[in-house]
């Protein structure tokens, strides 16, 4: 009997620890003596983080830090053997730009590390999202959002004035990301909230759709009808 | 002396076997009576009371009371109070929101998803949530005579 397990239930261990690693190298800071000594003459940690862009490698991603961190006692003593080094506690600068330039090189390895489990959890050819965008909202107060896709409902989501005032700034949220096969599909939305002269106002909109090798992006539009004095939703497909 | 004594007592005895003390606070998103829908991660950075209540409990009503008055007080200083009615009939919850006018807003879990995230097995239960999102404190009960235990407890977490 085949037994299915979530990829990310089955992902959780490994990416728990590769973030673990990543900050523990925030406690991987040599002594402050050799920090304030290196910044005369090592340059910024940061000058070694991993261009933006890079491809995910969690490897790769996490050498720079390392490197930084191990790098930094050595440029210490070259900066020691050259007889130019400061009196110690005078340069507290050149540590803060060290210690800004770790947090950037952390930050960048966590945001490779958050793309590498996205592309590990929705590879491209089953991968499906689905977006949400409001254009003006006279009239239609969004309250709540609830996705259905082949009758199974893969999303509700409850709006905060804020969320709607930022939706309504052109904000686009992104409400599902998940896997489908290829195939025939059909996704059902149903928007509730409050319609013209304050009625309670739900409605739905609906789509078939066929999912191909790539990822499917589809994206649920609010628009205001100003000829019906209507809200008016519609689902696009993005090819 | 007595008061730390009591705050040691309440904070012991509350603790115990809680399953989300010191970890963070889990999300949720809830219509409010009257008003618009709540999102607890939006008040990350003010600190968060979330009272599970019931109307048909009196000790609730009394908690949520004593409640009204510290939010009115702390409030300015970063103090968020939600009433969480876990009814499964809302009618009860509406009545006492129109009669008592309370400050802060009272939320409608009636499937009770939200009680059951923070493993609500008593009311009324009060969770104290810091500025930084984790849950730092539980009272699975409520009596007016650990009212200043409580009160201690709130600006502990409003100096930080």
């Amino acid at each position: 009997m085949l037994h299915v397990v979530h990829p990310r239930r089955f992902l959780a261990p490994q990416m728990a620890v590769l973030r673990l690693v990543a900050l523990g190298l925030l406690m991987l800071a040599p002594p402050a003596g050799a920090w304030a000594q290196s910044a005369a003459a090592a340059p910024p940690a940061s000058a070694a983080s991993a261009a933006p862009g890079a491809t995910p490698n969690p490897q790769a991603a996490s050498a720079p830090p390392a490197a930084t961190a191990a790098d930094a006692p050595a440029a210490a003593g070259t900066a020691a053997s050259a007889g130019g080094a400061p009196e110690p506690g005078t340069d507290t600068r050149g540590l803060d730009q060290d210690i800004q330039g770790l947090k950037k090189d952390v930050v960048d390895l966590n945001r490779d590390l958050f793309v590498l489990e996205e592309e590990l959890l929705f590879p491209a050819n089953t991968q499906v999202a689905v977006f949400i965008s409001m254009d003006v909202g006279d009239f239609f107060a969004l309250d709540a959002v609830t996705l259905k896709i082949d009758q199974k409902e893969v999303a509700n989501y409850l709006y905060t004035p804020r969320e709607v005032e930022a939706l309504g700034k052109g904000g686009v949220q992104r409400l599902y990301l998940g896997n489908l096969k290829a195939g025939p599909h059909e996704l059902v939305a149903f928007f509730s909230g409050q319609g013209p002269h304050e009625r309670d106002y739900r409605r739905g909109a609906t789509l078939k759709f066929e999912k191909g090798i790539g990822a499917k992006y589809l994206e649920l539009k609010i628009n205001d009808r100003q000829r019906r004095q209507q809200p008016e939703f519609e689902i696009k497909d993005w090819e | 002396m007595l008061g730390a004594l009591a705050t040691a007592v309440l904070a012991a005895s509350a603790a115990s076997s809680y399953g989300l003390l010191g970890h963070e606070a889990p999300d949720f998103a809830l219509h409010a009576v009257g008003g618009s829908n709540v999102r607890l991660s939006e008040h990350r950075g003010d600190v968060v009371v979330l009272s599970f209540w019931g109307s048909r409990c009196g000790q609730c009503r009394m908690q949520l009371a004593a409640l009204d008055r510290s939010f009115r007080t702390y409030h300015s200083a970063g103090l968020q109070v939600f009433g969480v009615n876990v009814d499964d009939d809302q009618g009860g919850a509406l009545e006492f929101a129109h009669k008592e006018a309370l400050g802060f807003p009272l939320l409608l879990d009636p499937q009770k998803a939200v009680a059951r995230a923070y493993l609500v097995d008593n009311l009324p239960m009060t969770v104290l949530i810091d500025r930084g999102g984790a849950v730092r404190q539980v009272h699975r009960d409520f009596s007016a005579k650990f009212e200043p235990a409580y009160l201690q407890q709130l600006r502990v977490l409003l100096n930080e």
